[in-house]
């Protein structure tokens, strides 16, 4: 009897597996590569989701902005943001915030400071990115709360047991937030993140007050400013397992004759442990980089 | 043989053919609103920030070579649309809608990055990407 049927079926068995194993090496292979560089979600992905209790004291994990929810804050602070009825003025070329959806309560001193700083984001002050004297533009650090007012997008928040430390993956910022009990210090050197200490006000309520913040730095994408007066108070409010509201409000009485709420339980949705963030920074030499390929051409007349 | 006095001149190396800005990143009111459609072949695809640059060249209505640059967001904003930094390499041929600047140079952009609006036209090599 011939063989060769046999070695034929044995040949084309051969191949079945080879290509299956193929395909199952190619899928592995994806799906390695698809933990890296994760995207955030869309908000409609936690339509309809069931989420469980909140851990008791734990704000730890990685935290995702919707981008619907708008955590972006270009227009400046989610709650102020500086733009007129309708979304209007983002051109800029105005001198002051006067007429703006939620104006603030500006003294003249903050309003002095207000008009110095040029912001380059689409705000009704907005100015030509070449005379923009926004410190970021230079790659200076985003600082504190300007991290959480700009570009909050997904944050990985880790507890040990004498500190929250918050990571921002904008700028690559990150924040020590420490849990000891100690108070805040007074009159010690600025800092562009500034000091910060928090406690627990209940199982489910973390709250933070910073003070020391670097004076050049901004509160916000629109310019805001900040004198060396500046106590900003946050509440992380743990909503259930999967949900956390984020509150931010601005204190200075030297630039603003009441405090104003910046973020007002805001959203953040909790992550799978595996999600790996995304870089976002600001490096000098890629700046270099990115001026050479664009070719030195003027965009704008100085 | 009577020696001249040597006159020597130093080339102005610091002269260059366009001004240089001092910072060339520029923010959105330097485009202009209306859509123009670039076709031309890639010739460098940048995936760094500040922003995502695809250079191409691509001929004017008079046959003219231009150097293009067109400019997209950040990389994480890209990536949240789709783009991964192989998107485009060298020699592809792409069609892309941008925004080009008020100024008329051959500068481009892709516009904003919301992963809820409506995508810009982009074909790469016959096949619409987006």
């Amino acid at each position: 009897m011939s063989k060769r049927p046999l070695i034929l079926v044995v040949a084309v068995i051969s191949l079945g597996f080879s290509s299956a194993a193929r395909a199952q090496t190619a899928a592995d292979n994806q799906a390695q590569q698809d933990k890296w560089n994760n995207v955030s979600p869309l908000r409609s992905t936690y339509a309809g989701k069931k989420s469980g209790p909140a851990p008791v004291r734990d704000i730890s994990g990685i935290w995702d902005a919707a981008f619907e929810d708008g955590g972006r804050q270009t227009s400046g602070a989610k709650e102020h943001p500086a733009v007129y009825p309708g979304n209007k003025g983002t051109e800029g070329g105005h001198p002051d915030e006067t007429g703006i959806t939620h104006p603030l309560p500006y003294t003249p001193a903050g309003l002095a400071a207000l008009k110095a700083n040029h912001p380059s984001g689409p705000s009704v002050r907005q100015v030509r990115s070449a005379i923009s004297n926004d410190p970021i533009n230079e790659c200076d650090p985003l600082g504190f709360p300007y991290m959480e007012l700009f570009e909050l997008r997904t944050l990985d928040v880790i507890q040990t047991k004498n500190q929250v430390v918050v990571i921002s993956p904008f700028y690559g910022n990150y924040r020590i937030i420490w849990t000891d009990g100690r108070e805040l210090p007074k009159n010690e050197e600025p800092r562009w993140n500034g000091y910060s200490v928090g406690k627990w006000l209940n199982d489910y309520d973390f709250f933070i007050e910073t003070n020391g913040m670097m004076p050049q730095s901004w509160i916000d994408h629109a310019g805001r400013p900040h004198s060396d007066q500046l106590r900003v108070e946050e509440t992380w409010h743990r909503v259930d397992r999967d949900n956390m509201q984020l509150t931010l409000k601005i204190i200075d009485p030297k630039y603003y004759t009441e405090p104003w709420l910046a973020l007002d339980k805001f959203p953040l949705h909790l992550q799978p442990a595996d999600f790996d963030i995304q870089e976002l920074r600001c490096a000098p030499s890629e700046m270099v980089k990115y001026n050479d390929k664009v070719g030195g051409v003027v965009l704008e007349k100085k | 043989m009577r020696k001249r006095a040597g006159i020597v001149s130093l080339a102005v190396v610091g002269l260059l053919a366009v001004s240089m800005p001092l910072l060339a990143h520029h923010g959105n009111a330097a485009f202009d609103s209306k859509l123009t459609t670039v076709t031309g072949t890639v010739t460098e695809f940048f995936w760094a920030n500040p922003h995502v640059l695809v250079k191409l060249d691509a001929k004017d209505a008079s046959g003219k070579t231009l150097h293009w640059t067109v400019e997209a967001q950040n990389t994480v904003s890209m990536r949240a649309i789709g783009w991964r930094p192989d998107t485009f390499k060298p020699g592809d041929v792409v069609s892309i809608d941008v925004n080009q600047a008020k100024n008329g140079t051959p500068i481009g952009s892709t516009g904003g990055s919301s992963p809820t609006a409506p995508k810009r036209r982009i074909i790469i090599n016959g096949k619409q990407f987006q």
